[in-house]
This record gives C-alpha cells, structure tokens and sequence, in this order.
C-alpha cells in the first residue's frame, strides 16, 4: 500500500510536467519568465509551509537561506568552474548547513525572540557579501547557466531554457518533498506542533524534529535562491531585500500555510499582483504616488483579509467546508 | 482516492494558473519594436521614489517635456516619441525586473538614459539587452566601464566617466591644494570603485576615505563621517555621492559648524536639489563644483534660456536645476539620433546614427563628445566651478574654462571646443 | 614638541571618541522610545507588533499636519501623540479583536499576529504614500541643532539633542510609574499575564488592553517626531530615518528582553552606541550588518535579553 500511494502521487506531476511542456511552447517571453519565477516561489513559499505549517516555527529569515543558496551556487560556478547541476546541489547543501545552524541557534530562543533574530538574519546576511570580494561585493556576481543545448532548436529562447530547468526541479523537489511530509517526520513535526510535551512522551525528540524542519526548509529555499539567480542572472545583496521575506510569508498564508496543496495560488499571486495593480491604476488614471503604491497596498491587504477572513488559507477552508456537508449529510 | 483528488488539485491549478496567464499574452508586433507609424516608444528606469530619489525623480518630467515641445512641431517624420518611465528605487534587481518589463511587455524601441551604476550592469548582465539587440542610450552614470563596446556593444554613454571627473579633480588639487590633507566620501559600490580608481590615476593622496552604504545616507550617518574627516583634519573634502549623500552632509556640516574646503562631485552636486533639503545657501558658498553643460542660472546661455521657458510651460511651479537640464539635453540628442535613424528607423539605424553622426549632434555641452564608429563615449569633460553667495554654481571667473580628458591615463588639457549654435527652434534638423 | 603634538593627536581622538558616544547616545534615546512602544504592546497583549514603526509614521504625519496649521512643534508633538494613541486604540479595537476571534487556534495561531501586524505595516505605509507621496514634507524642531562647542570645537551633542535625551527619560520614569505604583498599571500588568484572573478580579481587561496599545502609540508618535526633526527635517514614507525606526526599534526592544521599560532605554541606549563605536571604527559601511551582529551576540549570550525574565521568554 505504501508503494502504491508513492506511484499513485508521482503520475499527476508527470502529467503536471507534460502540460507544462506544452504550454511553454505557446506563451510569449513575458509569461515564460513569470512561469520560471512562479517555480521559484513555489519552491520557497514550499520551505515556509514546512517551517510554520508543519513544524509550527516562525521564521522570518527565508529570504536570507533563499541568498546563502543563492551565493553558493554563484560562487561554484565562477570560482570553481562546476557545471550547473552541481552548483544547485552545493546551493541546496549550503542552505541547509545554515538552516541546521539556524535552528540549533533556535532551540535557545522561541516566539518573538526568535522572530527578531530571523529579522535580523533576513536584513544583515545579504549586505555580509559587500565584505568579501569574492562574493562580489555590491555589485555581486554573475550566475550564467549558459545557453540552452542546440538540439532543443534555434528558436528555444533563454528564458524557455529557465522556465524548463526551473519547472523540472520545482516538479522533483515537490514529488520529494510531498512524501517527506507523509512520512514519519512529518508526522512528527505535526505532533510537535500541536503539543509538544504530548509530543515527547510519545516518544519523539522534538529538539531534533525541529532542526530537522530547519534544515530541510532551509534546503529548500536555498534551491528557490538559486533558481532565482538563474532567472536574474546575478546574485547581488539586492536581490534578497527584507521585502522578499515578507512576501514568502504572505505567498504561504495565502497558498494555506498547512497543506501544500494550495502552494500554486500564492506562488501565481504575488507574481500577478504587480500586473492587476498596474491595469488597475491604468484603467482609474490615477495620480503618480497611487500607482506606484497600488501593488504594495494590493500585497499587504490580500495579507490581512486572509489571515483575517482565510487564515488556513482556501484550500483547508474548502475542505473543512466539504468535511462539515460530509458529516451533516450522514447525520 | 483523497491523495489523488488533492494531487488533481494540484496539477489543476498549475495548467489553469498557465492558461490563465497566457491568456493575457500580448500579440507579436509586425514591424521593428517600439516603432510604429504613428509613435516610437522609449523606456527609462531610474529611482522616483526611495532614499536615493532626491533631485532625479525631476527627469523624467524634463525630457517628456522636451518630447512634447517636439510632438507639438512634428515630431519626428510624423511620429511621437513617448516615454515609458518605471521606478526602480536605485535597487539593481528592481532594475532588472522593470527593464525586463520595458522590453517584454512594453516593447520599446530603446532604453533611455536608466539611471545607475549597478543598476545598469545589473541589467547588462541579467536582462543583456545587448543580446537582444536593444540600444542602451545615453545612460545616466559616469561608470567608465560602460565605454568597453565589447562588453556592451549597444550602450552609450553621455556623462563624463567618474575617471575623467576625478582625474579633473586631481589636476585642480595639484594646482591649488598642494601639500593639502584631502579626504573623500564615496558609495560603497561600483560607484565608488570607478572614482577611487580615477583618482589612483589622478595620483590623490587621501588623508582619509569614508565610504557609505548604499541607502544608509542620512543625517545620523553623516555626523559620523564628519567626526571621521574632524579627526583626520582634512582640509579638503570631496563629496562623490549621490545628492541625498551630499545633502545629508552639509546639512549636518552646517550644524556642526564644520567647514572645510568642499569639492562636489557632479553627481550629487546639483545646488537646487541641495538648497531644498534645506541646507542654507552659505554653506555651499565657495564650495568647488563641476559641470559638463552651462550653470543652470546662466539665462544668457540659449540652450538654458531656450530649455528653462519649455519647462516652465511644462511643469510650472518646479525649479528648473541641472538635473532638468541634463535631461532634456538627453532628450535633445536622442531626438536629433532618432531624426538622423533614417525614414523608417530601425534598432539598428539609430546605433549607427550616433555613431556616426553623434559627435555632431548640437548639445548645450560645452565640451565635445566622442561618439565614432569605434567609440560610443559622450562627453568628455567637465568646466571648474565655485557656489555663489545664493549657492549657485558659476564659472570661476565668469568665464567657463573647460577641461577635458579621458578615461585611461591621458592628460588633462584645456579644451578649445567652440560649441556650436544651436538649431533653430530647437528642433533636430 | 613631540609632547605637543602627542596631546593635539590625543585630543582629537578624545574629541573623536566623545563624538562617538554622543551620536550612539542620541540616535539610541530613539530607539528606546521605538522599544517602549513596543514592549508597552508586548506587556499588555502578548503581541509584537510589527506595524509600530508605520504607526510611528503615521503619528508624525498628523504632527505635520498641525506644523502647517499651527506652525508650532509644541503643538505638532501633542497633536501626533494624541492621534497615534488614538489610531493605534482602534487599531486593537477594531484589528487585534478580530484578528484573535479568527485565528486563536489552529497551527496559524502564533503567526497570526506576526503576520498581521506585517500586513498592516504595508498598508499604512502604501496609504501615507499615496496621500502625502508627491509633496515635499518637512518639520522644523523647536530648538537649535546646532552643536555646543566645547573650547574650540563643536559636539556632535545640540540643545534638541538633549532635548531628546530627556524626553526619554522622563517618559520611561513616567510609564514605569504608572505601570509599577498605580492601579491602572496594575491591571496592565495582570491583564497581561493572567487575564482570566484580572477579569474575574473586575478588571475591564478589553479597556486595559486598548490602552496599553493607545500608550504605546503615544510613544511611538514621539519616536517618529523626534527622528525626524533630528534628521534633516525631512519626512517621507522611503526615509532612511523611518526604516531605521522599524528595525533598530525592534531589535533595541528584544536586546532588552521586552519585559521592562527600563530595559527597553538599555536596550536602546547600548544598541545606539555599539552602532555607532562599529561604523566609527570599524568601517561606515557596514550600516545595515551591525544591528544584526549585535543582535546575535546579544541572544547568544542571554537569550532573553538584557532584562528579560525567564519565564518571558516562554511566552
């Protein structure tokens, strides 16, 4: 049974490759892009479900695991020379040493304290990289996967190129990372966060359940870091701004920060806000201040009406919905 | 049969999320991009909003109104030139992603003037609008790295490189500072890089170098850099930062009752964006300043005196500073570029315009500039300046004595460049 | 002669040095207010509120508001005090209540206000935006910023400066007043920690927690004035002076253990001052990294910061 349940999960992401495939060949440029950069929200707001849904942590530092990943795989590729497949594991490998430091760290501190750290983290550890050369300082470093294989045609465009590496790591780390939530660990990330002395007298080691949880949402973001890289081609401390910590955590308040399922709703969000808001402010004429803060303002009261109206994002809603008509029907 | 409904659910929303977008998708353009019969389309990234924003932020309404006094005559052959402008907030990555947009979605012809030395490489290398055969015109940073046409074959700059300005710099300190303390504050960026390694070249010396944060530049910074510059007793301080760094510092200077010999940067040396933050008119009072175009105050000068009354008509109420009469000499020379690009102007006929015809292209410069087939370098050089009684920027002497170099390790000379007269009406010929 | 020119490098290290702690002291009394707004929230609704630096803003734009009407800071200051007390009243009346109603349980409980707070933080500052955006927005102080001079020179250290200082000071006395010797502050307190109690006890806790978040704006609004007349008088949503608000507040509140007042201004206080030794000696680039590595030494070395008690850091 258990073999069947873990074939019977991979075939919709085969199938959800395959629709992509297609896809991709019949949108323009612009949407290619945006599709890669989708992926890569979908990878890190993934890293915020696991920390705050599963295991309960907040952390605010995402964005800062999201450049150490980032960072790794640029310095891999231009100090190093390794091809490109390599530098994502070291991106991966890298953030996760961090998250497994992280959450060590985190054992000693809870609630605000460790909210305030991870803030801190999210807001220095980027601008760190101004100090060492050979992290490139300001201006960074350039992170070129290079062009796509010519047996994929002339007119195969870069950005086809991101979207497709983008869209096939994004496909794997979710098939992985669906069966790590139903596995044992998961469970007992869970357990921990629903209650934690419960938690260790049945057994489980919560100290290590949550440096587990760490590390591998650390690992996690350190892919989306450097998937993101690739669709900018540089990795800079700009790049990693506070900003891009609070938008995680509204992608996975709005994707339900429980459940995985509804990871593709805040992932397409954040990324078609900027858009919405721009036709928006076009279509009203507004004033020059309104529409450059229309998206900011967009973002952040989608955030409060969710946390507000949908904390358990729509797709719990929906389901508890379903459950409640369920058990009234059989009454 | 749950696992495989969520899993449905899954997939479901990612195609419909694809479908949806797609469905958006803008239809191809036939002709040449950002060019069509009735309107050719420019794009410009720069910071109007954000820390770094002071003084900038008055560009754009500049050049659109040079391009609407020449809407108003014609235009050029029949068509408008619009300007898309899309705010970056100095920050490289916000650069990439609305120049991105600019090209794919906006589809300009051109990029105009984007503002920034890490901005513009940012974008060089991430959005590589070189690849794709996008002109980079006239950008708005002294980078002297941007000359290299290998590395960026469709870039122009217009402004002096922060090489040539330094070495200018180092050549008015030798004859006037010798033996003097000299200390620099600079942006800890490329910025900065380029100047430092104009001045090594220039054979400065410095007492002390104090370089600021990107965006830390404010009144709580600036009293530490004066206490830094206090204890190294320099005597002469150069300003090369950007005008919220700039106004920061003398702001802060004023209350300290601190007064060395200032040496602004151009950059962040425009008087009236200072004299706003409120720094009093006193304190830039025999500060040394430079400048490529005539003194913004100089209503004997045609090209001010002809660009001042188009602003004023256009943005009434709103001081016209160097910041606007750079951009709207911006606007004068892409106008004359698009006009020499030929009836049907493609990407590929404005570059070859410029360069062969861009050296000739009237400008209010009062240096040449070196646009060849070769080179896609402006202008060249700068006049030495001292702030007025009223914190206005004037030639010393009264006469402009101009100065010109290059970005490696020619001399410095005195430029005998007569500038032209300017076309009649202002309007490309 | 080598012994004058010993005391001249001595004397301007010392005046270097001065200047050092001065502009650490003044730019830290800032912080604290910042933190003793925040811990005044923390103490009363077990909430970090992450909006306080965008209320803070707020408040200082009614201020300057009542500049343009009254041309008075003595005015301004009441007025931006007045109205963040009462925006930040409605805030918890309207917002927080809400907000616990919807999302006491279930695994989003603790992020729920985080990210609230957060959301709210946004929107504040997108509305400042675009209602004050596109005019130039300036508030004089009330005194000179001009700096003393000690013999012949001049100290980073003004008349408003000191002003700041002693606002500080006497606004932390006053609180810890209120909250440690008065009946009100008692049921601050108890309404805290043990609101079940405090109810049955006949404390109005609902009314006790709308204060505590009404005093904590107050406070903020008097972080946001003085930040800005302190500055260049400048005022704007993107200011430097603001963003170091949100952060530095913030991290000033936690070094202190945001349990106390009193540990609030130290946190505050050692906060400013270890910024300002870093840039000073160290090197003035590394603006945004201090407040950061300060932190974490902080927390590594007492996790529940300075003045923190054990068993807040549980909570």
């Amino acid at each position: 049974m258990h073999k069947r349940q873990n074939s019977s999960h991979l075939i919709p992401f085969i199938l959800g490759g395959v629709v992509l495939y297609f896809l991709s060949g019949m949108v323009d440029e612009l949407r290619v892009y945006q599709g890669a950069t989708i992926a890569v929200y979908v990878v890190a707001i993934s890293s915020i479900i696991l920390l705050t849904g599963y295991s309960g942590q907040v952390s605010l530092g995402n964005g800062a695991l999201m450049a150490v990943g980032a960072y790794a795989a640029a310095v891999a590729h231009s100090s190093w020379k390794l091809p490109i497949l390599v530098c994502f594991v070291i991106a991966v490998i890298a953030a996760a040493l961090g998250g497994a430091l992280l959450g060590a760290a985190a054992g000693r501190l809870s609630g605000p304290y460790l909210a305030g750290t991870t803030l801190a983290l999210a807001i220095g550890l980027p601008s760190l990289a101004n100090q060492f050369s050979i992290l490139g300082g300001e201006q960074g470093l350039i992170f070129d996967v290079g062009f796509p294989p010519l047996s994929l045609g002339e007119d195969f465009t870069q950005y086809k190129w991101f979207f497709w590496i983008a869209a096939l790591a994004t496909l794997i780390m979710m098939w992985l990372l669906q069966n790590i939530l139903r596995s044992r660990y998961g469970r007992n990330w869970r357990a921990g966060r629903g209650n934690e002395v419960a938690a260790q007298l049945a057994g489980i080691n919560t100290a290590r359940s949550k440096v587990l949880a760490f590390t591998i949402s650390a690992g996690l973001a350190g892919l989306a870091g450097a998937l993101l890289a690739m669709t900018i081609g540089t990795v800079s401390p700009s790049a990693f701004p506070l900003a891009l910590s609070f938008s995680l955590l509204t992608g996975a308040v709005l994707s339900g920060v429980t459940t995985l399922s509804g990871v593709m709703i805040g992932a397409v969000t954040l990324v078609a806000i900027p858009e919405v808001a721009d036709v928006v402010a076009h279509k009203l004429g507004t004033s020059e201040s309104v529409t450059t803060n229309l998206p900011g303002l967009m973002v952040s009261a989608l955030l409060i009406v969710t946390v507000l109206f949908v904390p358990n994002g729509p797709v719990e809603q929906h389901r508890a919905r379903t459950a409640k008509k369920l058990a009234a029907k059989t009454k | 049969m749950k696992a495989l409904q969520r899993r449905a659910l899954l997939s479901a929303t990612a195609v419909l999320a694809v479908v949806g977008l797609a469905a958006t998708a803008i239809p191809a353009q036939a002709a040449e991009v950002g060019v069509s019969s009735t309107e050719i389309k420019l794009g410009m990234t720069l910071p109007m909003t954000g820390t770094a924003s002071l003084g900038y932020n008055k560009i754009p309404g500049a050049a659109k109104a040079y391009f609407d006094y020449l809407n108003a005559n014609g235009g050029i052959n029949g068509r408008k030139v619009t300007l898309v402008v899309k705010d970056d907030r100095y920050v490289p990555t916000e650069a990439v992603a609305k120049t991105n947009e600019l090209i794919l979605k906006d589809k300009v012809m051109a990029l105009l003037a984007p503002l920034g030395t890490a901005n513009n490489k940012a974008v060089a290398s991430s959005v590589n609008p070189a690849r794709r055969g996008v002109p980079v015109l006239f950008v708005n940073t002294g980078f002297s790295g941007f000359a290299d046409t290998k590395k960026y074959p469709t870039t122009y700059t217009v402004l002096p490189s922060y090489i040539m300005e330094a070495k200018i710099m180092g050549e008015y300190i030798k004859e006037n500072f010798a033996g003097k303390k000299i200390g620099l504050l600079y942006q800890d960026d490329d910025f900065g890089t380029d100047a430092l390694a104009g001045f090594k070249t220039a054979g400065v010396n410095f007492a002390v170098k104090v370089p600021y944060a990107s965006g830390s530049q404010g009144a709580a910074a600036a009293a530490g850099w004066i206490t830094k510059f206090k204890a190294a007793e320099a005597d002469v301080v150069i300003l090369f930062g950007v005008s919220s760094a700039t106004s920061a510092m003398l702001g802060v200077a004023a209350q300290l009752k601190y007064a060395p010999q200032w040496m602004l940067g151009s950059v962040g040396g425009d008087a009236t964006t200072i004299k706003l933050t409120g720094v009093p008119a006193g304190v830039l009072y025999n500060a040394i300043g430079f400048s490529p175009v005539p003194a913004t105050t100089d209503m004997k000068d045609e090209y001010v005196k002809f660009f001042s009354d188009i602003y004023a008509k256009a943005v009434p109420g709103s001081a016209f500073d160097l910041n606007v009469l750079l951009g709207m000499n911006t606007a004068f020379m892409t106008a004359q570029a698009l006009k020499a690009a030929g009836a049907n102007p493609t990407r590929k006929s404005l570059m070859a315009a410029i360069d062969s015809k861009g050296a000739t292209f009237a400008n209010s410069a009062l240096v040449p500039a070196a646009y060849s087939a070769t080179s896609h370098v402006g202008l060249t050089g700068y006049w030495v300046g001292k702030y007025s009684p009223t914190g206005d920027l004037a030639p010393i002497g009264g006469t402009y004595v101009t100065y010109t170099t290059d970005s490696g390790s020619g001399a410095v000379v005195k430029s005998t460049y007569k500038r032209p007269a300017m076309p009649a009406k202002g309007l490309p010929n | 002669m080598i012994l004058q020119s010993a005391l001249l490098i001595w004397g301007i290290s010392m005046i270097q040095l001065i200047n050092t702690l001065l502009i650490g002291v003044t730019a830290g009394g800032i912080y604290a207010l910042m933190a003793i707004a925040m811990v005044l929230v923390w103490r009363s609704t077990r909430v970090i509120n992450f909006a306080q630096a965008g209320m803070a803003l707020l408040s200082t734009y009614f201020g300057y508001e009542a500049m343009v009407n009254f041309n008075s800071f003595w005015i301004a200051l009441p007025v931006a005090m007045i109205g963040g007390a009462v925006f930040a009243a409605l805030i918890e009346l309207i917002f927080m209540r809400l907000l616990v109603k919807h999302s006491s349980s279930g695994p989003i409980a603790s992020v729920a206000p985080i990210i609230a707070t957060l959301g709210l933080l946004g929107v504040i500052r997108a509305v400042v935006s675009m209602v004050w955006g596109g005019q130039d927005v300036r508030i004089t102080g009330p005194i000179s910023n001009d700096g003393f001079s000690l013999g012949g020179e001049t100290l980073v250290f003004s008349p408003l400066k000191l002003l700041i200082l002693g606002s500080v000071i006497v606004l932390m006395l006053l609180l810890s007043i209120l909250f440690q010797k008065t009946n009100i502050g008692l049921a601050l307190r108890a309404s805290a920690y043990a609101p079940e109690i405090a109810r049955l006890s006949g404390v109005k806790v609902d009314l006790v927690r709308t204060m505590g978040w009404a005093l904590a704006g107050a406070a903020g609004a008097v972080a946001g004035m003085f930040q800005t007349v302190n500055g260049n008088g400048n005022l704007s949503p993107d200011s430097i002076e603001f963003s170091l608000l949100l952060v530095s507040g913030f991290i000033a509140a936690v070094i202190g253990g945001l349990e106390s007042l009193v540990g609030a201004v130290i946190g505050g206080l050692l906060l400013g001052i270890l910024i300002s030794f870093v840039l000073m000696y160290v090197s003035s680039a590394l603006f945004f990294i201090a407040p950061f590595i300060i932190l974490l030494i902080v927390l590594f070395i007492r996790p529940q910061g300075i003045i923190g008690a054990k068993a807040g850091r549980r909570a």
